[in-house]
């Protein structure tokens, strides 16, 4: 009975009844073995016989048997050894010593021998526990998926320590979602628990692995730039971990699951941006060999018509306006293929911006020169307040943009009427403002002139596809700027666009030198 | 000029810009010599020593660069460039390596021909040897006493504003790129600052246009540089 309420006990500490079982069975084998050698044996021999007995059961069975072998082998060896024999008397005081150092002595050598063993122990399963680590990080580094990261980690969870863990990650809306996908057998996670870990950064720890507590442990996986994730590990059970070194395990192979996550997050980001870059580059160039593939043609068919218009002696009168009016089709389909390709160039993704200060007026004066004869019915009034400050744009494309204004506004007015180009600063912006006397916009749409092909008249007998209002929209959009059409109050059109003022920079003074003055 | 009818090199390989513009310039009084790549071209600009090459950006064999940079090794003899609208930096590439000036395809034969008097007219004059004083508008330059009038009133120039003017003046027709302004006028480190030159243009245009928004002498080349003609 006591026996049994004794082992009842000591199983708490971790050793099975078997092992106390072993431990008297031993003591009663010893007794058996030195009982016939009695005669030839002192007694100080016999001790030494249960010494070792003690010894051995420490280092085999653990703490709990050695001491039970200790106290044991004291009780036999007075009861079978020490006269009178089979009685717990003793005939001799000296006898008194003997147990009481032989039972230090036996409990001395017990505590020694299972303190190496269970260092030993710990250290045999620090070792596998790193071999394990060291395989999560080798198979981690290869990892090419999400999915292969994630059962890895399991992997070594349910192998190594024998729990079950869960990995969570954000989704494209930021929300938390548990991988693998049937992740509710393996574990329950709250998520808010998971919301908070993953936010602060911080773990939320309910005690030890095996410590009772039915709450998953959570650990954020840190990675250099931000939280990649969280990783819930389950209570439960606790093979092969203990104690304090639990969180530092957990630690470190949060850090090995977060490093491997981020390493994927990055090679992803750079084949995006590998396959933005090369899909661009094949944008442009068919879009390049389609515009030499039309401009080739126009410029033989232009160019011949023009070289023909200009023979001498020149040609009769019927044939030669017929050469011009090829030529002059000719020049207007090259201008319909160059807003056509521009309109593409533009829509095909993002537009790179040659932005440099410069001057208004430099553009301005730019794309009335290169309208040359298409403004030879209107007077072009440029009018722009001298303090204007420097601008900072694409000069190519904002010449697109006045090229197509100045060319509506002579298309859509009389011949003869004044086109007007004016600009202000208000506040942070500047507006840019292109007006004509013509019959000015639709009322009821107009912002809808500046969509793809919408005319302001749909039936007009203006020729044009309704391309040029939209490329100047595209254009003043990736300059970060609005456009907006409206009429005047006098009647005509007024399209008005706002640049950034930005911070234009200095240009420092030359001084007050007069070099060519003639003084 | 020297010879009494200019040789014009044509380096183009479509066969139908070739014709229009071989007709167009011999009835300008020119000969024609035609090749169709770059390697072709540069051993016609060898044994036919032409007075003007003109040349299409989009070559078979190789670029304009290739064909400017091989010929400036041996002769400065003026170069027109054909190019799309599309290749603005391939332009400026090969305006930089020494190409004198470009027109974007299509193109009127009348702005062709045009171009090609002026630079032929430029080789002339550089072969006589330039007078020191200029006229354009309303405006005399005289470079020897570094004077400058307009409507026989003195102009104030400061120095960098006088300097852009004389080398605009010494390439008279020619495209200028922003570098090679910047270069010649501020010196290398300055390269970049464009926003420099096109204030100090703006300030010459002032000082020195009718209608400085609606220049007639100094040319915007949008993207590419400034060309001055008189």
């Amino acid at each position: 009975m006591r026996t049994e309420g004794y082992s009842e006990g000591l199983t708490a500490s971790g050793s099975s009844v078997k092992h106390y079982v072993f431990a008297i069975l031993a003591c009663g084998l010893t007794t058996l073995v030195a009982t016939p050698l009695r005669e030839q044996l002192e007694l100080a021999n016999t001790v030494m016989l249960f010494l070792l007995t003690v010894a051995l059961i420490a280092a085999r069975l653990g703490k709990g048997p050695a001491i039970l072998a200790s106290f044991l082998s004291v009780l036999l060896f007075d009861v079978f050894f020490v006269p009178p024999r089979l009685s717990l008397a003793v005939s001799d005081g000296k006898y008194l010593v003997t147990f009481a150092v032989m039972l230090a002595v036996a409990l001395i050598i017990g505590q020694l021998t299972t303190g190496l063993r269970r260092q030993a122990e710990e250290a045999t399963r620090r070792e596998q526990q790193t071999r394990a680590l060291y395989g999560l990080a080798q198979e981690l580094a290869g990892a090419l998926s999400l999915e292969q990261v994630v059962q890895a980690t399991r992997h070594f969870f349910r192998y190594h320590l024998g729990t079950e863990a869960v990995l969570l990650f954000p989704d494209e809306g930021g929300a938390l979602v548990a991988w693998p996908a049937d992740a509710a057998h393996v574990l329950i996670v709250e998520p808010h628990v998971a919301r908070t870990v993953y936010d602060s950064g911080e773990p939320a720890a309910f005690g030890g692995l095996g410590s009772g507590n039915d709450q998953p442990w959570y650990l954020p996986l840190r990675g250099s730039t931000r939280t990649r994730g969280v990783l819930a590990v389950a209570a439960g059970s606790t093979r092969g971990a203990t104690g304090r070194g639990d969180r530092r395990l957990l630690d470190t192979v949060s850090a090995l699951v977060a490093t491997a996550v981020e390493r994927l997050h990055f090679v992803e980001v750079a084949n995006a941006s590998q396959m933005q870059m090369v899909s661009e580059r094949l944008r442009s160039s068919i879009l390049s060999a389609l515009a030499h593939d039309i401009r080739t043609p126009l410029t033989a068919l232009y160019g011949t018509a023009d070289s023909l218009a200009l023979t001498r002696p020149p040609l009769p009168e019927p044939i030669r306006d017929a050469v011009e009016s090829v030529r002059d089709q000719a020049f207007r389909l090259s201008g319909l293929v160059s807003n056509l390709l521009d309109m593409a160039r533009l829509q095909a993704g993002r537009v790179t911006l040659r932005k440099e200060w410069q001057p208004l007026e430099e553009v301005v004066g730019a794309s009335i020169k290169l309208l040359g004869p298409a403004l030879a019915d209107h007077p072009v009034t440029v009018s722009l307040p001298a303090d204007l400050p420097l601008l900072e744009f694409d000069a190519v494309l904002m010449e697109r943009v006045f090229c197509n204004l100045l060319e509506n506004a002579a298309k859509y007015s009389p011949p003869g009427s004044a086109i007007g180009i004016s600009a202000r600063s208000i506040g942070d912006l500047v507006e840019v403002s292109v007006l004509d006397r013509g019959k000015g916009f639709p009322d009821d749409k107009p912002e809808r002139v500046f969509e793809l092909f919408e005319r302001g008249t749909a039936e007009s007998t203006v020729p044009g596809v309704g391309l040029g209002l939209a490329i100047c929209r595209a254009i003043i959009d990736a300059h970060g700027g609005r456009i907006r059409a409206a009429n005047q109050p006098g009647g005509g059109g007024c399209v008005t666009f706002s640049l950034s003022r930005g911070n234009p920079p200095n240009i420092p003074d030359e001084g007050p030198s007069v070099e060519t003055d003639r003084s | 000029m020297n010879a009494p009818t200019p040789v014009v090199l044509l380096v183009e390989d479509e066969a139908q810009i070739r014709r229009f513009v071989r007709s167009a310039l011999e009835g300008d009084g020119c000969r024609v010599a035609e090749a169709e790549t770059v390697r072709q071209g540069l051993i016609e600009a060898g044994t036919r020593k032409p007075d003007l090459v003109i040349l299409d950006l989009g070559l078979p064999d190789g670029d304009g660069v290739q064909f400017v940079e091989g010929l400036r090794a041996w002769s400065a003899i003026p170069v027109i460039i054909l190019s799309a609208r599309s290749t603005e930096h391939d332009k400026i590439d090969v305006l930089d390596a020494g190409a004198d000036d470009y027109l974007t395809k299509p193109f009127s034969v009348g702005e062709l021909l045009a171009r090609v008097r002026a630079l032929l007219r430029r080789q002339a004059r550089a072969a006589e040897g330039e007078s020191p004083v200029l006229r354009f508008g309303a405006v005399e330059v005289d470079l020897s006493r570094r004077v400058v009038l307009r409507q026989g009133a003195p102009v104030r120039l400061t120095p960098i504003e006088y300097r852009l003017l004389a080398v605009l003046l010494a390439n008279s027709g020619k495209v200028m790129t922003h570098r090679h302004l910047l270069r010649e006028v501020w010196g290398p480190t300055f390269v970049e600052s464009t926003h420099y030159l096109r204030i100090y243009v703006s300030r010459l245009r002032q000082k020195l246009e009718n209608d400085p928004a609606q220049p007639q002498h100094f040319l915007t080349e949008t993207g590419v540089g400034y060309r001055f003609v008189a």
